[in-house]
């Protein structure tokens, strides 16, 4: 149990009276990448925005790298978000400005690293993302795949500890959203991060996931191994593999 | 040849490459030219990218001055950081830096390009304009009154405040000379002309370009981003007589309907200082304007508004369909649409203005 980097232990939330998540308790350990997973609207998305602070659950605790998220003040809490990487469903590149003044943004705000470091770290990560000819463009002018990839090299700019991704291979075609997770794989292994990934992809889950955390109207009502979940007889969960 | 040996910390993170920085910084001199410098990493189990390429920097900065930086008894997650965060793999990603005359040649270029478009667009406009006159089926139906609304009967009571503070600012400021000549009659006259033939047709236009131009630029950008235009053309219709010329129309026929509306008010806003303040009756002080009006002030003042509904269109749809990007492409070309907008009228006010005031009255 100590050895996790998140825990998360009977977590109830929801918006106004409206119950979304309930009784979720899980833990990733270092390196492991977990996938949550669930048909639309089971509150996969309403869970990762508890795990990077975004929103407030009605009870339960949450944990990351051993701190307390729901209890921490501003400045724990940046400090700790500092440790953390999170790809957005869209990227969520600011459009103003070109990728690599996007990838710079984290680099500039919590390093104290000279302007030539950090322009070297910035074609690092971008290379690392085979995005290294698009950094002075902008975002507007990328595919949808090469916004998610500029928007990987964000999120790692700081090696984060832990990467949350939210479905990173939505609105991708297949070889791309492949590609895309081999990226995930790799960089796994390069930078030892320990990976969250939302998604309802059956592909992507048997190409990454390492364990599973289904959730069903709410609750979760399979947690374990891939392995496990392909061979599980609990109802949403073998349907959503045979499916 | 001398060996200086560091060793190096347990965990290495971009917070202390400051630290390390000073620590290393010494032997970077020409002291120890021709000597190695060995950082040992016995006792580091983890390097954060930043640091590994900090490590490569280090190492290109010794080997400038002659002294050679090697990195011993590294860990084989050490080694591993440092062979993929190396700076040196990356693709060489400089900008191409422009001369003076590639910059100016750019610059006349773009602008040539831009002119040969605008014309273009605007002969396609006009083109459409005069074939959907004949041809309604080719707008929407009833677009032309629902543009009307939105962009003249929407923009009536802020056109009307805004003439009669105008009509009253201007009768106040000049009352207070005009009666040191006892010419206070003639308030009604400087009200009339200076209303009818440009603050009218110049308030009105500039409110009208930073209310519904904007709104147009902003709709049919986005409509460009959305590719709402696009579908519109495989669909087999003309985004142009479809949803530009009908806009066209209603500001041809609101804008001077709207100055008419501005030049009442601010005569009337004058009219209040002149009655209020000046001790004129009514009566004669509209006697005097009626007087002082001739038909050359009347068609200068509509032919002005005339000229000013269809710059307004023209630059508010140059720039709606200049759009690049997305979100943030839409907010820049309204932003500049506006500011043409405004300028065009203001330059096609005092072009007008001068042909009208050196022309032959011809009424």
């Amino acid at each position: 149990m100590s050895e996790s980097v998140i825990q998360v232990q009977n977590l109830v939330s929801g918006y106004d009276d409206q119950i979304v998540l309930n009784d979720i308790s899980f833990e990733v350990i270092p390196g492991e990448i977990l996938v949550i997973l669930g048909t639309s609207g089971c509150g996969k998305t309403t869970l990762l925005k508890h795990l990077i602070g975004l929103i407030q659950p009605f009870s339960g605790q949450i944990k990351l790298l051993g701190q307390d998220l729901i209890n921490s003040n501003e400045k724990e809490l940046l400090n700790l978000m500092r440790q953390v990487g999170v790809l957005f469903q869209n990227g969520a590149l600011l459009n103003s400005i070109t990728v690599a003044e996007n990838i710079a943004i984290p680099l500039e705000q919590h390093t104290n690293l000279n302007d030539r470091l950090i322009e070297d770290l910035v074609h690092l990560k971008l290379s690392l993302v085979g995005l290294s000819h698009a950094a002075n463009s902008l975002p507007s002018e990328l595919s949808g795949g090469m916004r998610k990839r500029a928007a990987l090299a964000r999120a790692i700019a700081l090696d984060p500890k832990i990467l949350f991704a939210d479905e990173p291979g939505a609105g991708l075609d297949p070889v791309t959203a492949s590609s895309l997770d081999r990226l995930l794989l790799n960089l796994r292994e390069l930078l030892g991060m320990t990976l969250v990934v939302v998604t309802h992809e059956l592909g992507s889950i048997k190409r990454i996931a390492d364990r599973i955390l289904f959730l069903h109207q709410g609750k979760a009502v399979f947690y374990g191994k891939l392995s496990d979940a392909l061979k599980s007889d609990i109802e949403p969960v073998q349907r959503f593999f045979n499916a | 040849m001398e060996q200086i040996q560091i060793t190096l910390p347990e965990q290495i993170s971009h917070s202390l490459i400051k630290d390390l920085q000073k620590e290393i910084a010494p032997y970077k001199s020409k002291k120890f030219e021709g000597q190695s410098v060995w950082l040992d990493f016995s006792n580091t189990k983890q390097l954060d990218s930043a640091v590994a390429v900090f490590l490569h920097r280090l190492k290109e900065d010794f080997k400038k001055q002659n002294i050679e930086l090697c990195w011993i008894n590294t860990s084989e997650e050490v080694e591993k950081s440092l062979k993929l965060f190396s700076p040196l793999a990356r693709a060489k990603l400089e900008a191409k830096r422009k001369n003076f005359f590639e910059t100016i040649g750019e610059l006349g270029y773009n602008l040539f390009n831009q002119f040969v478009e605008s014309i273009f667009l605007f002969s396609n406009i006009g083109f459409w304009a005069i074939v959907s006159f004949f041809k309604p089926g080719m707008r929407r139906k009833g677009e032309i009154a629902n543009q009307g609304v939105l962009i003249g009967v929407n923009a009536l009571p802020i056109v009307v405040l805004i003439a009669f503070l105008i009509g009253f600012i201007l009768a106040l400021q000049s009352a207070a000379q005009l009666r040191q000549f006892g010419a206070n009659i003639y308030v009604a006259d400087l009200i009339a002309i200076a209303m009818v033939s440009e603050m009218g047709p110049l308030i009105t236009a500039i409110l009208v370009a930073g209310r519904s131009g904007s709104a147009i630029t902003a709709e049919i950008a986005t409509m460009k981003v959305s590719e709402e235009i696009d579908a519109l053309t495989v669909m087999g219709v003309d985004p142009i007589p479809y949803l530009i010329v009908p806009k066209l129309y209603a500001l041809v026929i609101t804008l001077p309907l709207l100055t008419v509306f501005a030049n009442i008010i601010g005569i009337l806003g004058g009219a209040i200082i002149g009655v209020t303040y000046l001790d004129i009756s009514i009566y004669p002080f509209f006697k005097e304007v009626f007087s002082v009006l001739r038909y050359k002030e009347i068609i200068t003042g509509l032919v002005k508004s005339l000229s000013f509904s269809i710059i307004i269109l023209l630059t508010a749809t140059y720039f709606g369909f200049k759009v690049k990007g997305g979100a943030e492409g839409v907010g820049r070309v309204t932003t500049a649409s506006v500011v043409a907008s405004i300028f065009f009228v203001i330059v096609a006010d005092s072009i007008l203005g001068l042909i009208f005031y050196f022309g032959e009255p011809a009424f």
